[in-house]
């Protein structure tokens, strides 16, 4: 017993200096031109799959992927964020990442027959070890449906073509890509004065206002060029208004509004009248976008202003869509 | 001092330090009774109904404990020995079941007969109380009014008639007290419950939340102002009309600002565009005794220190603290809203 118990801790002894000396001398080769042992590969991508069916998303959250908005959202999106490793669609990846390790898939491969509430939680969490990032903003699941319904049309063939005006040229260009362009969750910005729009670029690069779509956006664009655009968005000059007028100017929402309840403060004390305001303008914004920024308010996700975080606290479901209808039917 | 912390025992038997000690215990407990929120000193018809129930009972306890301790004394110090045994029994039930019964049962009968009239009916003059937290919404429903006369934290009433209250709660228990004037009603959310209370005397008694309603309960007061009944006609009057324009330039830059930070998103001032409903109505704030319900006085520093300090002053308040103004920014907002008469 005694000699049994002796050699296991000698055996236990050599492991353990074995182990330091492959750390400590640098013995395992981390060459990306050597690949994997044989099984190696099978072991953690069979772990990878299962890892991500036992965690995926719950669907109750999901919007509608079918919504054009949201797929040209995600198109967005993907043509900056993703399609550097996983390539446009239609298209190979360059050389450099093909020499990847792993190599990232193309992106038709990539999306296999995940379930999107599989693609959602990849695209949020990103995979460890493998080199495919986490998404750039904590809790913003909301956001990622976006690229979600992007990937699923996508694989049903009805995506169409990614948009072209990347940031390398004109900066105006690649932010009209999405404003101007797409309704829905992206917002009017013709709506609000250069000072607000220049104070949420900066929120957005410092991640103050946390949105992993607009700090993709916002890094590719130089910080000197924030004041221009700023101020071309909220002239005139900026893209029309797209967004289709789908708000209903109810009394419910007119009510809440501008009187408030004992719950909720009057909206209208802060986001209409003349200025100095203390808030940004709401008459005629997307319906959509209202609905999530509220949301993002009221559940302590967007915390970069203490008045509007206080004033969202007691919205209730019933209360953000009434809202966000009545302000986007006000033009 | 010393000596009292390094030998306990020296209290019990010392005749000076347990005098000192007595003193001082005095002192503390009676420090807590001062006029303005005391039971005892009585400014009310149902706290004189209290007040009376306290004292005889008191009485009551005091000759039951006499009487306790002199047979006590009697049996073991002036007459011990074995007591005869045909009076035994009829002491033991007479003394230990019958009178306790009869004396219990006399008081508590008498009690409950005092309770209807804590909920007497009103002379004209309803008063709606809801407990927020930590703040209290009030309305004034004068006889045949329509509407009512919408304030907050303070209540004033008129001496020598009986005013009606009804009370209600926002999202947790509280419960309303005016310990000079009577007894207390506790406030449940969803639920009306009625007190009416009827001064005897003018002048100024504090209220307090008396059931623990989360983080700043303690700081949950206001004041009661007892007027003779003309000047609270027309204080009445005063506060059904709307807010005072504000008068100077400094005010005139508070009201700006007031409505340029948003205020009136929870607050309202009658006749301006502010017409929130979250916190209290502030149309007649610069008349108000105290600023948070009852947490500070009302000058003009106070405004200011308020307007800046918010959760340091009453700890999980709603209203943000508006740390971001400048000192001369809180002073143009104090200004305007001292002036709010």
């Amino acid at each position: 017993m005694r000699r049994m118990i002796q050699t296991l801790a000698a055996l236990a002894l050599l492991g353990l200096l074995g182990a330091a000396a492959v750390v400590g001398l640098g013995l395992y080769n981390v060459s990306a031109q050597v690949g994997h042992m044989p099984g190696v590969s099978w072991v953690l991508h069979t772990t990878f799959r299962n890892s991500v069916k036992l965690r995926a998303t719950s669907m109750e959250a999901a919007p509608d992927l079918s919504d054009p908005d949201l797929v040209a959202l995600g198109a967005g999106h993907y043509a900056t964020a993703c399609a550097p490793c996983h390539a446009s669609p239609g298209t190979d990846r360059s050389a450099t990442m093909r020499a990847m390790n792993p190599v990232p898939p193309r992106i038709e491969e990539a999306i296999g027959d995940w379930a999107p509430n599989h693609l959602h939680w990849i695209v949020e969490n990103g995979v460890k070890m493998s080199g495919m990032p986490a998404w750039p903003a904590a809790h913003r699941g909301d956001e990622v449906w976006a690229v979600v319904a992007y990937l699923v049309a996508l694989r049903e063939g009805t995506a169409g073509d990614l948009p072209t005006d990347g940031p390398e040229g004109e900066a105006r260009a690649y932010c009209a890509t999405c404003h101007g362009r797409v309704g829905g969750r992206v917002p009017r910005l013709d709506l609000q004065d250069p000072g607000y729009l220049a104070a949420q670029l900066r929120a957005y690069a410092d991640g103050t206002r946390p949105s992993g779509i607009m700090a993709q956006a916002v890094s590719l664009v130089p910080k000197a060029a924030h004041a221009e655009l700023a101020a071309y968005f909220a002239s005139a000059e900026g893209p029309e208004d797209v967004s289709a007028a789908t708000g209903a100017d109810t009394a419910e929402g007119a009510e809440l509004a501008q009187a408030g309840t004992r719950e909720v403060p009057a909206c209208a004390a802060c986001h209409e009248g003349a200025e100095p305001r203390k808030g940004p303008v709401l008459d005629g914004q997307t319906r959509a976008f209202l609905d999530q920024q509220l949301r993002l308010w009221r559940d302590g996700t967007y915390a970069h202003d203490k008045l509007m975080s206080a004033a969202a606290q007691e919205l209730t479901d019933d209360d953000i869509a009434a809202l966000a209808a009545y302000y986007a039917g006000r033009r | 001092m010393t000596a009292m912390s390094r030998d306990p025992v020296t209290i019990g038997r010392g005749g000076p330090s347990r005098a000192i000690f007595a003193v001082f215990l005095l002192c503390t407990t009676l420090s807590a009774c001062g006029d303005r929120q005391s039971t005892l000193n009585v400014a009310g018809e149902d706290a004189a109904a209290i007040a009376t129930l306290f004292w005889v009972m008191l009485a009551g306890a005091v000759v039951l404990w006499l009487g306790m301790n002199g047979l006590f004394f009697y049996l073991s110090r002036v007459a011990p020995g074995a007591f005869p045994d045909r009076l035994v029994r009829p002491l033991l039930i007479g003394g230990g079941i019958v009178l306790p019964t009869v004396i219990l049962a006399t008081l508590l009968v008498w009690s409950l007969t005092m309770l209807p009239d804590q909920r007497a009916p009103d002379d004209g003059l309803r008063v709606k109380v809801t407990g927020e937290q930590w703040w209290w919404r009030v309305e004034y429903w004068p006889k045949g009014a329509e509407a009512p006369v919408v304030t907050a934290n303070e209540i004033r009433l008129p001496v020598g008639s009986r005013t009606g209250f009804e009370l209600d709660a926002h999202k947790v228990i509280h419960s309303f007290w005016i310990p000079a004037l009577g007894g207390k009603m506790d406030m449940f959310p969803g639920r009306t419950t009625y007190v009416s209370l009827r001064p005897e005397k003018t002048g100024t008694f504090r209220g307090q939340c008396a059931e623990f309603c989360g983080a700043s309960h303690a700081w949950m007061a206001f004041e009661t102002v007892v007027l003779p009944p003309d000047d609270f006609e027309a204080w009445l009057a005063a506060e059904a009309r709307d807010a005072t324009p504000p008068e100077g330039d400094a005010a005139r830059r508070g009201a700006a600002l007031f409505a340029a930070e948003g205020c009136g998103a929870c607050h309202t001032v009658r006749g301006t565009e502010a017409v929130g409903q979250v916190g209290p109505d502030l149309t007649h704030v610069g008349s108000r005794l105290t600023l948070g319900a009852g947490r500070i006085g009302a000058t003009l520093d106070d405004f200011a220190a308020w307007v800046e300090h918010t959760g340091a002053l009453k700890p999980e308040v709603k209203m943000p603290a508006y740390d971001h103004l400048s000192d001369g920014q809180l002073a143009d907002l104090a200004a305007y809203l001292k002036g709010l008469e």
